[in-house]
């Protein structure tokens, strides 16, 4: 039931808000702290989360190779 | 699962190729997709220590430091084309890794601690008087007595490694900057473990580059080099003669009660069939603008593994087995607390588990520009795999600008998940168990994450070195905190250099 909530709701919001915005009204869009990668500095915690965790993925980054053992 | 995944990525191909093609046909004044080269030179140092070493069996220290020197080059090939060339080590050592191996003579003991007081005590001495862990002392003799314990680092080559990885990426954008498909290949090696990589990946952005859809495909050949635990390792060259044999000659094997045996036998061991991990991994990813000052993304991974997915030198030990140690019989009665200075618990065997696990996780991003000042950055995931491990991941970041260059960037990271259905703590595995593990990794648990980060940036890369120009530094320290008694800290250092137009 959670989970069917969760979804309607983001779901509403991605296709009820899908306005367009021009590109010249992309200035805090375009601002280097609201990319949706993530950060470079954050590949050597995510390296490391990988390791101590077991979940993995979802987030752009590398989801195999290397055996994390350590 | 590489069937589907082939199939979508060739679709995927065939129509990103075409709408390419067709906005291709149109030339047109083209910006650089990457106005000149890029130089990241990344580095972080890694720290840990926990009391749950699988190595151990689920106990003794996992104290581990990482260095990771890292250079990122992009450069660009043409107008619409990128290649990127990721190259970096990754150099540990390691006291979970190194106890694979953890027997010590005494003579290396007595030059690097003092452990004990002794008299005459040497590698083939006769009389030792060790020091108990309730201070007083008790008089062994003993022709030669290797020892260990899963509190301390062995000395074994085990303790170290270096891993070498290269990762080269190449995209290309059509004309329109709609449409961008690249490929990539990576390697990576440590003593013993060797990877390949290849992947690709498609990205649409549709909507006046309001919506951007991506999808990516991705394999990884692995192959292992398998080293198992000493013990385990001699059983298995020598057989039931182990024990006069090879490491083992002339070694006292003792019983929970501290009295020589012989009785050890790990004949559940036995060495692995196969040595390949194979790792395919379908995602895609769909980012949505809501308005001039809020973005979001959602993630999808499909993650398939195959092969060899436990790990070769994680020992297991069973409730149902009688125990037998290699060292002092003063430490047996501590043996699970850190005032165990010198026995060692012989392995009943290594982990097992599955040859095929499927995850599934899923990613949300939400970033929402509050005003000149502040940024907001919130990332949740959840994740299921037909291991039996859930887990949720929420992550916010609030980068404040202090000024147009500097900005300061406190962050905070929760992680729960539950414990895979082969996991169980040190001794209460049974051996009629079909798969086992006291892997915390795999275990329930939950974890907190601090970090702060500094961030500088030149727009006009004024700071030239030759003919690049510094564009941005980057310092972040973050400190990580497991329920299970894993600490871990983590100093990252980034500068970007841009080369002249």
């Amino acid at each position: 039931m959670r989970k069917k909530i969760w979804t309607l709701l983001f779901g509403a919001l991605l296709f009820g808000s899908c306005v367009s915005v021009k590109e010249y009204k992309k200035i805090y869009l375009n601002d280097a702290d609201m990319k949706l990668s993530a950060n470079q500095n954050e590949r050597f915690e995510n390296n490391f989360q990988v390791y101590r965790e077991a979940a993995s993925g979802a987030n752009s980054g590398k989801t195999g190779g290397g055996c994390g053992c350590n | 699962m590489k069937r589907a995944i082939l199939l979508v990525f060739c679709l995927f191909s065939a129509f990103a190729w075409v709408k390419g093609q067709q906005a291709d046909s149109t030339k047109v004044y083209k910006k650089k997709v990457l106005e000149s080269t890029e130089v990241d030179l990344l580095m972080s140092l890694y720290n840990q220590d926990g009391v749950h070493s699988p190595v151990n069996g689920g106990i003794g220290t996992e104290k581990l430091v990482d260095g990771t020197p890292t250079i990122v080059v992009s450069m660009p090939l043409s107008e619409d084309d990128v290649l990127t060339i990721d190259a970096g080590l990754s150099a540990y050592t390691s006291a979970s890794s190194s106890n694979i191996n953890p027997f010590m003579s005494v003579a290396s003991t007595l030059k690097s601690t003092n452990l004990f007081n002794t008299t005459g005590a040497s590698r083939g001495g006769t009389t030792i008087i060790t020091t108990t862990p309730g201070g007083g002392t008790t008089t062994t003799t003993t022709p030669s007595k290797p020892y260990g314990s899963p509190w301390i680092a062995s000395t074994g080559a085990s303790h170290a490694d270096v891993n070498k990885a290269i990762h080269a990426d190449f995209s290309h954008s059509s004309d329109s900057r709609n449409f961008i498909w690249g490929t990539n290949v990576a390697y990576s090696k440590e003593f013993d473990y060797r990877s390949y990589g290849f992947g690709g990946n498609l990205t649409g952005l549709f909507n006046e580059k309001n919506t951007e859809v991506g999808l990516k495909g991705s394999a990884y050949i692995d192959t292992w080099k398998p080293i198992y635990p000493t013990e385990l390792r001699e059983y298995m060259d020598y057989g039931s003669n182990f024990q006069s044999s090879g490491y083992f000659n002339g070694v006292t094997i003792l019983n929970q009660s501290g009295v020589a045996t012989t009785a050890y036998l790990p004949s559940q061991f036995k060495p692995w069939d196969s040595k390949g991990r194979n790792s395919y991994t379908a995602s895609l990813f769909v980012s949505q603008i809501f308005s001039q000052k809020l973005q979001g993304a959602l993630f999808f991974d499909l993650v398939s593994q195959q092969g060899m997915l436990s790990t070769p030198y994680q020992r297991v030990y069973f409730a149902d087995k009688p125990n037998f140690y290699i060292g002092y019989p003063a430490f047996i009665p501590v043996y699970t607390t850190s005032d165990n200075k010198a026995v060692y618990q012989l392995a009943d065997d290594i982990e097992r588990l599955p040859k095929s696990r499927i995850k599934f996780p899923i990613g949300v991003r939400m970033n929402y520009y509050i005003n000149e000042t502040f940024v907001l950055r919130s990332y949740y995931r959840y994740y299921v795999d037909n291991w039996g491990i859930s887990a949720h991941t929420v992550n916010f970041d609030l980068p404040v600008k202090l000024s147009p260059s500097f900005t300061f960037t406190p962050s905070y990271r929760f992680y729960m998940q539950s414990a895979t259905n082969y996991f169980a703590p040190y001794e209460m595995h049974l051996s009629t168990e079909q798969y086992y593990t006291s892997d915390y990794d795999l275990s329930k648990f939950t974890s907190n994450q601090y970090s702060f980060a500094f961030n500088y940036t030149d727009i006009f890369t004024s700071l030239k070195v030759g003919s690049m120009g510094l564009k941005n530094v980057n310092v972040k320290y973050s400190h990580y905190s497991r329920s299970d008694g894993l600490d871990a800290n983590i100093f990252s250092f980034g500068i970007k250099f841009v080369g002249d137009k």
